[in-house]
């Protein structure tokens, strides 16, 4: 067996826990080497990605975890938008945290969980990497000890992911109980053999991990909690949930649904449809209300995992391309959406939208920034989200959905507006404070290169879309 | 004793955890049942290894995986509730609402 294909998860473990350490030996004064040290690390376990995994298509452990250009892809894109959000967080976490060493020792683990999940060829080793996940994102959202905002979006989160890790659980026992394997080819394979209609059994389990999956990425029924969550978690970590979480969560359905649940898509084709068509919906409209920036951003979010969710119900190779496409689109804007509202809250300790108000005149850089990602995220044309939108509608539409993507332009519509309230209170509202606002110089470097990449990718997406189908080309020929 | 007697006990257990999460207030209770729902699979798991699957018997591996995953998780979220305990003397989740729609 080849154990340079496991490197980079090795060297990220050693990685998260050398930083868990070296905050042992540091006096208070010094710990602001940590993120460096994270960073550092981050960009070396990135080239021994790229280095040892190029161009591989094999598996380790007798199937149980897959090397190829679809888990490279993701791998690459955990790892810098990893070391995007340790950037992010930086004086964050100085002014707001206490405990640097364990917030970015145990944001490491969760960027090693997000690389195994997209790895995993098989039921246990995927829900185990999700738990790992989970487990982090559970301590990540409680950090601020002070905030009783922060400790009951822990309670909220916990509760209620435990609640759906049980229902995956169950349904994955019923899974592997009918068709007598949990290996993701093993399931296609069994599935071919059974006879239509499915085993009631095999639905049911189905559905479950449908529904465990749905609270996992917050597509309705199952988002009641990331409105909270996304509101009282520290900001950057509000950013990684949004961004990373649903890349890691994407990455594991589309490669679960394409290599073990492929035969039975008329089964399951209908239900993702209706979450799709319900989560959009709600996600958007429930959006115009909220006065919190944070809460907006949420729900604008659970109305993209609508988009995304669209693409998975109309799976082939193109829809693939054009959810992965989106992932990377969407995940651009909404990191630099939540670094303008990090940037601003560090300086002012503010975050309703109202608070907002007169921003260009007390720092144009930041909103300008921040009115280039809302409107990438509404999909307004030259922006990233325009172009990644465009790509998965065509092919939410080819594969035979066109009622849907009609919901969703209609929906990209609505998002336009509640969008436009925010760029309204920076442009049009005057500020009662009119003092200069200073941006903190790393984290508006960060924002200009994420400004610049959603142009990038809103003009010229070809690079990208030869990745991205080199990627899919590996889950689905 | 057949499959079945095991698969609705397991499936009665799960009702009932389910039934708990949503019927019960306090937060402790709610961690209770949901471990009860995680029992409930870990006997449709090993039931399903011993009659169906005799040779690899995966589900008793996994079994093995969900008693570990969970012990963990009842830590991490006693911790969350004994910080939330300190902050308002109460473990009742309909207390937990300073953020609402």
């Amino acid at each position: 067996m080849n154990y340079l294909l496991f490197l980079p998860e090795l060297a990220l473990a050693a990685l998260a826990f050398g930083v868990l350490v070296i905050d042992l030996f540091l006096p208070r004064e010094r710990k602001g080497y940590l993120p460096w040290v994270s960073l550092v690390g981050l960009a070396g376990v990135l080239a021994l990605s790229l280095r040892y995994l190029w161009g591989k298509d094999t598996n380790l452990y007798g199937g149980l975890f897959l090397v190829d250009s679809f888990s490279l892809f993701f791998k690459a894109f955990f790892l810098v938008m990893g070391g995007l959000v340790v950037l992010s967080s930086m004086e964050y976490v100085k002014r707001h945290l206490s405990h640097p060493g364990e917030y970015y020792g145990i944001l490491l683990l969760s960027i090693l969980a997000m690389m195994l999940m997209t790895s995993s060829g098989e039921l246990l080793t995927a829900y185990i990497s999700l738990e790992l996940l989970s487990f982090s994102l559970y301590v990540l959202v409680s950090f601020a000890r002070g905030d009783p905002k922060s400790n009951e979006a822990g309670l909220k989160y916990i509760l209620l992911g435990a609640f759906a890790s049980a229902l995956l659980l169950y349904g994955i026992s019923h899974v592997y109980g009918m068709l007598g394997t949990t290996g993701f080819t093993e399931i296609s394979a069994a599935l071919l053999l059974e006879e239509t209609p499915l085993n009631p059994a095999v639905l049911l389990g189905l559905a479950l991990i449908v529904a465990g999956l749905g609270f996992k990425m917050a597509a309705a029924p199952f988002h009641m909690w990331a409105p909270d969550v996304y509101e009282g978690a520290p900001t950057p970590v509000t950013a990684y949930l949004a961004v990373g979480v649903k890349a890691a969560v994407f990455a594991l359905v589309l490669r679960l649904f394409s290599q073990a649940f492929m035969p039975a898509i008329e089964e399951w084709q209908v239900i993702l449809a209706i979450l799709a068509a319900l989560t959009m919906t709600v996600g958007n409209l429930v959006a115009i209300a909220q006065s919190n920036i944070k809460r907006m951003l949420a729900y604008s979010s659970i109305g993209q995992v609508g988009y995304l969710l669209m693409g998975v119900a109309a799976l082939s190779p193109m829809a693939s391309d054009g959810v992965m496409l989106h992932l990377l689109g969407y995940g651009i804007s909404n990191l630099a959406a939540f670094l303008g509202v990090i940037l601003y809250y560090n300086v002012t300790g503010k975050e309703n939208i109202a608070d907002y108000a007169g921003l260009a005149d007390r720092s144009p850089f930041l909103a300008m920034a921040m009115s280039v990602a809302l409107f990438s995220l509404a999909g307004l044309p030259f922006f990233a989200g325009f172009t990644t939108k465009f790509y998965l509608f065509t092919a939410a539409a080819e594969g035979g959905f066109l009622w849907l993507v009609g919901l969703a332009i209609t929906n990209s519509l609505i998002s336009l507006y509640y969008y436009l309230i925010v760029i309204k209170q920076m442009y049009m509202v005057p500020a009662s404070d009119k003092s200069a606002l200073k941006v903190s110089l790393i984290g508006g470097g960060v924002l200009g290169v994420l400004v610049l990449g959603i142009f990038l990718v809103g003009v010229y997406p070809a690079p990208l879309v030869d990745a991205i189908q080199g990627a899919t080309g590996a889950i689905l020929p | 004793m057949s499959l079945l007697h095991f698969q609705v006990l397991s499936a009665a257990l799960f009702a009932i955890g389910v039934y708990g999460v949503l019927a019960r207030r306090s937060a402790v209770l709610i961690l209770l049942s949901i471990e009860l729902m995680l029992n409930a699979v870990n006997i449709n798991l090993i039931a399903l290894a011993a009659y169906a699957d005799t040779v690899r018997i995966t589900g008793q591996v996994i079994a093995i995986f969900v008693i570990t995953v969970a012990a963990a998780e009842v830590g991490l979220a006693m911790a969350i509730i004994l910080r939330l305990f300190r902050h308002r003397s109460s473990v009742d989740v309909d207390d937990v609402d300073i953020m609402k729609w």
